[in-house]
């Protein structure tokens, strides 16, 4: 019967704890399933070598859809975006407190007077 | 030409291109053409690939007076290209698995390929092929291109943990998938 280490083992992400790491010294089932996924991360890192040949026309059609470059941060751009909608947020919840309390003042003085 | 003269021949051609000079940004692409067609054949599958290249290249243009060499230029011309597949990927909405290098796996591989070697990078390629788009676009990025799990995040807008989970199920459905195919 496999022990429930071995596969508790292989299905951990990252770092195994210490028990898994242990048992997997002495687990001669562990280790040969390590050395498989050595081997697969080996042929998928192999890959990175094979390089497919663009189509022909791709360079003809980027040089054709240039259009103008942009020197502006798009990131400044989302970042003021982000900042006046917050300005507006703000404005309009200050404006609510402001209606309110003079609405409470009204009443107040009412009440007093 | 030596590495260093390359070298210098890029950097060249990349002041040139970052100032408006299209010649040069030719030049550039015919570099790097290949390399980004690769890696959106790899992530979106041969019917976006060749759309993925194109829109990368141009927001590379668009973007090239901004770049600051902080990465290589290649670097930085794949994190655009993993960003354009994953927009126009989400655009197409082909979620499904579909047939990635496969169909097109003859066309790259030359007769010195051939053999076990061969068999073996094109038994990868299936079963890549064969993984849900999130699962493969992690694991071509931390295991073929090497990326780390922190900018494989960032890339792909996921958390980090997401991204060793996902490429944790992806070598395990890929250990999976090449034992069921011997």
């Amino acid at each position: 019967m496999r022990n429930p280490l071995c596969s508790l083992a292989s299905r951990l992400p990252g770092e195994w704890p210490a028990a898994a790491a242990a048992h997997r010294g002495n687990c001669l089932r562990c280790q040969a399933e390590a050395a498989r996924a050595r081997t697969v991360r080996r042929g998928l890192a192999a890959l990175a070598d094979d390089v497919f040949p663009a189509p022909g026309s791709l360079k003809t059609a980027v040089l054709r859809g240039l259009g103008k470059q942009d020197a502006a941060d798009a990131r400044r751009a989302l970042v003021a975006r982000i900042a006046a909608r917050h300005a507006a947020a703000a404005g309009l919840a200050a404006a609510t407190l402001v209606a309110l309390g003079a609405g409470l003042l009204r009443r107040h003085s009412r009440a007093l007077g | 030409m030596t590495a260093g003269e390359v070298q210098h021949a890029e950097e060249e051609l990349l002041a040139r291109a970052r100032t408006g000079d299209r010649e040069a940004f030719g030049d550039l692409v015919g570099r790097y053409q290949d390399t980004v067609y690769t890696l959106a054949l790899r992530l979106v599958g041969p019917d976006l690939a060749a759309d993925v290249a194109q829109e990368a290249l141009l927001r590379a243009w668009r973007a090239l007076p901004r770049f600051r060499g902080e990465a290589s230029f290649g670097t930085w011309l794949h994190r655009i290209t993993v960003n354009t597949a994953w927009t126009l990927r989400k655009r197409a909405r082909r979620h499904a698995a579909e047939p990635l290098e496969t169909d097109v796996e003859d066309r790259g591989l030359l007769p010195e390929r051939a053999g076990e070697l061969a068999e073996t990078r094109a038994g990868l390629r299936r079963a890549l092929a064969a993984l849900t788009p999130g699962q493969r676009a992690v694991v071509v990025l931390r295991d073929v291109y090497g990326w780390s799990n922190a900018e494989t995040a960032r890339e792909l807008g996921i958390t980090e943990i997401t991204a060793k989970v996902r490429l944790h199920r992806a070598r395990l459905r890929l250990r999976t998938l090449l034992e069921g195919a011997r």
